[in-house]
Formats: C-alpha cells, sequence, structure tokens
C-alpha cells in the first residue's frame, strides 16, 4: 500500500478538488483506494454524497483498527471508498499532542487498513502544527498545490523550511500549480520563476475552470460528470504524471 | 484490474422465474427505490474440459473470460485459482501459472481441454439511491446465452443480485430480502454450469472409458456378453470421429482398449456366440486392433520424451533429440495410416456387421448351433472362467521362478491382462469389496510384467530405430551415441524389475489371495463345460 497526503500550509488551494479528483482517476485505473478526510470541514466527504460522521466518533478515531473499518464507507464507483471526516476533526491536534508518541499517531490508526487498499490518499486542513507532523510521517508522498502568486511562494518556502528542520526527505514533496489562470500576466511570470527555484513541481498545471466549481453542485469528481472537459484532461494528465513517482 | 471479464457465480444471485421479466423487476422496484441504470456491458466466457470429463468428475470446472482463466468448485461461490493468460490453454504444459498447472496436471494428464460452451453475458447494473442521491447499494442483472448457435438467442437464465457498498449493508439486505419474498430462487455455480450445458445438448460425465457395466445374477452368459461387448462398441464409436483430429493420443487410446477387450471377450469367453461368428470377428478385431499398433507405440515415445532424456547423462542430453524428431515425422505417416485404415471399406464393414450383430437375438442359432454356455447364467460362467486364468497365472508363474525366461514372463504378463478384463467385465457379479482387493494385487504384478515388456520392447525397438535413422553430420552421428547409452540404461532396469518378480508374484499367489479367489469364483461349482 501507498500513502499520498494531499497537503498545504495554505487554505483555498484546491486540496480537497485534487484529492477526489485524483482518487477517481486512481481508482478508475484499477487501484483500491481510499480517502481519508481528515479536514473538519469535510468537503471531501460531501463532494461524495457521505454523511460526515465516523461511527466510533472522536475516541474510536484515535484508537484505530475496528472502528475505523467499520466507519469506512463505498462511494459510487468502483474501487474507491472513504474514512468520511468528523466535526471532531478540529480538535486532532490537541488530542495527538496529549498523547505519547504524539507526531506518529496517524500512522498507527491507519496500519490495519495497509492490506485493503493499494493507496490511500490524505485530504488534510491546512495547519503546520502536529497534526502535519502526523501527516508527513504517514504518508510516502506529499503533493502541494501551489496558486502562483506571491503569498503561496511565501508559504511554500515556510514548509520546506519547517520541513528541512524536521528532517523529513524533500524528495517526498511534489508540487503543482493549481488554479492557474493563464490571461494573468503575473500567473505566468510567477511559474517561470517558482518552476526554477522549486525542486520537485510537475509539469502538469491545472487551469482555474467553472468545471471543477462545478463538483460542488454535481457532487461527483469531474471526469465522472464531465469527462471530456479541459479540467477533466487536466486531471488525468495529472494523475499520469503522478502515478509512476507514488506507486513505485 | 479484472477488464471485462465474467466471474461464475460469486455472490448470492438469483435466477428470474420465466414469466417475470427486467421490465417487471425494475418498475417493482421502482416503487420501493430511487434507481438509476448504468450502460449494460457485454462479456463472453467459455467452459472447458476434458473429453471424458475429468474436471466435472471431480467437481471442478475451468472458464476462461476476457483475459482471465478460472478454476473454480462447482459447489463453491469463489475460485481456486485465477491467473491472466493470452489464449485458452490444451494441454496441462499450457498453463503457465505453476500452482495451478500442478493443480491439473494429475487430473487431466495427457488429455486435451476442450470447449464445452462459449456464453455471452449481458450485464446492467442498476443503482440504489438515498435520499441525498448517494448509491447505497447495486443491483445487476444478467442474462446468459450460449453463443454456439447464432440463431439461439433466447437467454438460457436470467439472474439478478446485488453487489454490497461498504458501509451500506441495511441497503443491501432489505434487496435480499425483497428478492426472497417475491419467490426469486438462489442459483449455484453448478446449476449454472448445467443448464449452460443443456443448451449445447452436453450432458457432464456421459463419457468414460472405464468399464462400469451393471449386470445382474440372473443374466444369462448370452445377455450379458452382450452387454459387455455392446459397451466396447460404443467405446470405440465415440472415439473413431476424432482420431482423424489428432487431439490428443488418449482417443487412439481408449479405441485401442476397447477393441482389446472385445477380442478378449471373443476369445474367453467360449460357447456362448455360435463359433463361426466368433472366429470371424476374433480375426476382423484383431485386424482393426493392428491398424493403430505402430501410431500407439510413437505415442508412448513421444509422451514418454523428457522421461527418456532425464534418463540419459546430462552430456548426451541434447543429442537424443534427432531421435524424437523422426519419430515425430514417422508418426506423420502412422497417423494416415490409421486415418485411412478406419475410413476404410473392409473396417466400416467389420463395424457395422458387428453392430448389426449385437443388435440381432441370435441366442437360438447359438444354442442349435451347439454354443453350450449361452444358456447358463453368467455368474456361473464368469466363475468358471476367472479361477481357470487364476490357476493357469499360479502354475506359469510358479514354473517362472525356477527358470527366469524372459518369453514366459511375456507370456505370463498377456495371461494377467486377460484375467483383468474377465474381473473387469464381471465386476459387478461379485462383491465390489473383495474384487476391488484382488485387482489391487493383480495390477502390482502387471505393472512389473508390464514394465518388464516395456523395456525389453523398448530396446529392440531402439536398436531398430538406429538404422532407419539419416546419419549424414557428425552431429547427427551422436544421436547413435545417445541412444546406445539409452539402451544401457533400460538395460539396467529391466534387469532391476525381472528381480522383483519374485516378490511381487509371491504377494499375488499368497495363500490369503488363494482362498479369496476360491471363495470368490470356486463355490457352487455346476458341471463346467469348456
Amino acid at each position: 500500500m501507498k500513502t499520498l497526503a494531499i497537503y498545504s500550509n495554505k487554505g483555498g488551494v484546491g486540496k480537497t478538488a485534487t484529492t477526489v479528483n485524483l482518487a477517481y482517476l486512481a481508482a478508475q485505473s484499477g487501484l483500491s483506494t481510499l480517502i481519508c478526510d481528515l479536514d473538519p470541514q469535510s468537503s471531501a466527504t460531501y463532494y461524495f454524497r457521505i454523511k460526515p460522521k465516523l461511527k466510533a466518533g472522536h475516541k474510536g478515531f484515535i484508537k484505530g483498527g475496528k472502528p475505523i473499518r467499520s466507519s469506512i464507507k463505498g462511494t459510487d464507483y468502483d474501487h474507491l471508498d472513504l474514512l468520511p471526516a468528523d466535526f471532531t476533526h478540529r480538535n486532532l491536534d490537541i488530542t495527538f499532542d496529549r498523547l505519547k508518541h504524539s507526531n506518529k499517531r496517524l500512522d498507527r490508526i491507519i496500519a490495519p487498513l495497509k492490506d485493503d487498499y493499494d493507496l490511500i490518499i490524505f485530504d488534510c486542513p491546512p495547519t503546520i502544527n502536529i497534526l502535519a507532523e502526523n501527516i508527513f510521517n504517514v504518508a510516502d508522498n506529499l503533493l502541494v498545490p501551489l496558486i502562483p502568486t506571491v503569498l503561496s511562494q511565501r508559504t511554500h518556502q515556510q514548509l520546506i523550511a519547517f520541513l528541512k528542520q524536521k528532517r523529513y526527505k524533500l524528495k517526498r514533496v511534489n508540487s503543482f500549480f493549481s488554479m492557474v489562470d493563464r490571461r494573468k500576466k503575473m500567473h505566468l511570470e510567477l511559474m517561470q520563476t517558482m518552476s526554477k527555484e522549486l525542486k520537485g513541481m510537475l509539469q502538469t498545471s491545472i487551469p482555474y475552470l467553472s468545471d471543477v466549481e462545478k463538483m460542488g453542485i454535481a457532487r461527483e469528481p469531474v471526469p465522472a460528470f464531465a469527462p471530456n472537459s479541459i479540467s477533466a484532461k487536466a486531471y488525468q494528465a495529472l494523475w499520469d504524471e503522478l502515478k509512476p513517482k507514488i506507486m513505485s | 484490474m479484472k477488464g471485462s471479464s465474467f466471474l461464475l457465480n460469486t455472490a448470492l444471485k438469483f435466477s428470474l422465474p420465466i414469466d417475470y421479466d427486467e421490465v417487471q423487476l425494475i418498475t417493482d422496484l421502482a416503487k420501493q427505490y430511487t434507481l438509476k441504470s448504468e450502460p449494460s456491458t457485454t462479456a463472453s466466457m467459455s467452459l472447458y474440459d476434458t473429453f471424458d470429463w475429468r474436471l466435472f468428475n471431480q467437481n471442478l470446472t475451468l472458464y476462461m473470460s476476457h483475459n482471465q482463466l478460472f478454476l473454480q468448485k462447482l459447489a463453491n461461490v469463489t475460485p481456486l485459482h485465477q491467473i491472466e493468460v493470452l489464449s485458452p490453454p490444451v494441454f496441462v504444459e499450457d498453463v503457465t501459472d505453476n500452482l495451478l498447472q500442478e493443480r491439473l496436471r494429475p487430473l487431466i494428464k495427457m488429455r486435451a481441454l476442450l470447449p464445452l460452451v462459449n456464453i455471452r453475458v449481458i450485464r446492467t447494473r442498476y443503482r440504489i439511491l438515498n435520499r441525498d442521491e448517494k448509491t447505497v447499494a447495486r443491483i445487476v442483472y444478467e442474462t446468459y446465452t450460449t453463443t454456439n448457435d447464432p440463431d439461439n438467442t433466447i437467454p438460457f437464465l436470467r439472474q439478478i443480485w446485488t453487489e454490497p457498498i461498504r458501509g451500506y449493508n441495511k441497503a443491501e439486505n432489505r434487496l435480499t430480502a425483497h428478492f426472497e419474498t417475491i419467490g426469486f430462487k438462489q442459483t449455484s455455480p453448478k446449476q449454472f454450469y448445467m443448464s449452460a450445458l443443456e443448451q449445447v445438448d452436453k450432458t457432464p460425465g456421459d463419457y468414460s472409458a472405464k468399464l462400469n457395466l451393471h449386470l445382474r445374477s440372473d443374466m444369462t452368459a448370452d445377455e450379458a456378453i452382450r452387454i459387455i461387448l455392446q459397451a466396447q462398441l460404443v467405446i470405440i464409436r465415440h472415439n473413431e470421429p476424432y482420431l482423424a483430429a489428432d487431439i490428443d493420443t488418449e482417443f487412439l487410446h481408449d479405441f485401442r482398449v476397447a477393441i482389446r477387450r472385445t477380442r478378449s471377450a471373443l476369445s474367453q469367453i467360449k460357447q456362448v456366440f455360435p463359433s463361426e461368428v466368433t472366429a470371424r470377428f476374433k480375426k476382423d478385431f484383431s485386424y482393426a486392433g493392428k491398424l493403430s499398433n505402430q501410431l500407439r507405440d510413437l505415442d508412448v515415445y513421444l509422451l514418454n520424451e523428457a522421461l527418456y532424456k532425464n534418463k540419459l547423462p546430462p552430456l548426451l542430453q541434447k543429442d537424443i533429440e534427432p531421435l524424437f524428431e523422426h519419430l515425430r515425422q514417422k508418426r506423420k505417416y502412422a497417423l494416415d495410416t490409421v486415418v485411412k485404415g478406419v475410413q476404410s471399406a473392409r473396417y466400416q464393414q467389420i463395424l457395422a456387421d458387428w453392430e448389426d450383430f449385437l443388435a440381432t437375438d441370435s441366442t437360438a442359432i447359438a444354442v442349435a448351433s451347439g454354443a453350450a454356455n449361452a444358456q447358463r447364467l453368467a455368474h456361473e460362467m464368469a466363475q468358471e472362467q476367472i479361477y481357470r486364468q487364476y490357476r493357469r497365472i499360479i502354475r506359469q508363474g510358479t514354473r517362472i521362478l525356477a527358470t527366469m525366461q524372459d518369453e514366459a514372463l511375456h507370456d505370463l504378463r498377456l495371461e494377467c491382462k486377460k484375467l483383468r478384463y474377465s474381473i473387469e467385465f464381471f465386476t459387478s457379479l461379485f462383491p465390489s469389496k473383495a474384487i476391488s482387493l484382488l485387482v489391487k494385487q493383480l495390477k502390482l504384478l502387471q505393472d512389473n510384467l508390464g514394465d518388464f515388456n516395456d523395456l525389453c520392447v523398448q530396446e529392440i525397438y531402439l536398436k531398430d530405430i538406429a538404422q532407419e535413422l539419416p546419419i549424414t553430420t557428425a552431429e547427427s552421428r551422436q544421436v547413435l551415441l545417445a541412444i546406445g547409452s539409452l539402451i544401457g540404461t533400460l538395460y539396467q532396469e529391466q534387469r532391476a524389475v525381472k528381480s522383483d518378480f519374485s516378490e511381487k508374484f509371491a504377494a499375488f499367489s499368497s495363500p490369503d489371495n488363494k482362498q479369496l479367489f476360491k471363495q470368490l469364483f470356486a463355490q457352487n461349482k455346476t458341471k463346467a463345460v469348456s
């Protein structure tokens, strides 16, 4: 089993859209896939029309194992399951902090599911605290969506500094440009400089298009409700580029 | 990724009654559930078995769908093996997966896998939605049609089943309960298998080369012999059409065994048919048997190719290859001889006359012509015959122990074979436990004598064939060296087998066995006519 965290320490960069669409494409390619929604806002869970509630609640989640298994729901698509978010996930930081091995709790929670799935994708909330450390420990790879803006560039530098300080292997960090508006001169210029500065930048970028926003209405992954759209093709290209990096 | 392969019943599947169609089913469900149909998909599958149903007899089925090959127990819903293949296997050697190959090898041995039936599966999935329009279960509707006959477009089976979605067990349970309430019946993989074969008029297990006769103790010799011979005729006729196709070597083998049993019955069972009839068909079947002697010999050599190579020192193993190449060439001509022979007017006449004879009640003629055993009880006559053969074997075998002559061992082999056939013909007239004990003992002795004979024959055959081989290059000269070495090994084995004889014979002629033969075949003796 491989694990991938869709992570950013900045909000509103398209993490959930990335999670939902990539997970769908992974499942379509035959990989038995689980989305683990860690965001208390539970947007990924909402997209799949699943109730944002864990059967065993907060305590059950912390315990891992059986309560986790019984909370998993099948989505409408073959090979794709989801572990719903729960509103109590907002307290995960505090809870982890109080426990022993506080930065490796998520690893333990997920361990029993290793044989059930080929790929587990985490949809993460924008934090850079103890939960983030847990995410870095559990994920074989990170995928960081970047909007080509100055602020985004700045937060990414913060992230890299943090990862260096914690001695995480930077090789596992992949990023791509998200919500790209090719009409904006600034976007294009920043993309050029950032591509030079940053390691692990993927070639594919995801354009800023209304298809992605329509996901909220359709409550389906873009490749499922608009398979021929530009966005669907962009996500497919992103998955095709990413798959060999994370699955080998 | 499974592709669009189709798996035999892997879940609880329900079959739809004949008067209940898809429209009615969906209308019914729509009253209670929100349904959304998905586009239909089509898959095909083919079932395989050997001509003599070796897999079915073990309650197994081998089937292929898309690029997946499955082995499954007919009683279970999960396949034992699933492997990816490019094309369906014909022989066990074609199975690319080691585990599956080793599982199949002892079952199908040298037999070819034949396609039994081709099936087209049309599958439509319906999603069951909850209030949030989330899919909480899927129902799968499947129709199965055989594609062997293109005119047949009516499905032989229609099934419905629920595909569970993780975390939504309630919906699945409700649907299953719903199907049970309407009165849908569950279908097992075996029911599926049987109804598919019924479509192509195939009856699993309907052919076996084994003698499985049911004689009654009140039958006359004439009645019983006709049943025995009729069964042989059926086997001959069953295999005949497949000889030319050369699918595997067992068609010829079964064909030959049935001819040999016919000959054995004709010469062993005395005074049941008019003597001129017996004399004629003895000669005729001897001719019919000889037609394929050469082909069978070659088959045996070629089937054992790997075995022979293993008997050689590694240095010479490659050098023997020209010999097998030569045998393969020879086999083409031998096959041709058999095919022409079976099509010949003489052979066809023999079989037609024989069919006529067995179909006509000629008991009266036989009695009138002085066939004194025709009206006797089969049971009595069998006892006499078997006991006579047994005593002859004991006499001859005892003499061999003193002389150990090769010729005498060959004769004894033939006597044992006759006894074996006689016991097999009349098995159903005697207690089965005792008979199987006797056959087991006899078989051990037969194996020893058979091995000895084979080794002697092979040594001579190899020596003779060496003369035929075209020796043109230095390389091909090496083959003579290899053949020489092989003859040497065979001779060593022959001596070892020969020295085992006395032990095997002692076991067969043990007092216990003697007592058993006496008990079964020498009791209630009435006046014998021989």
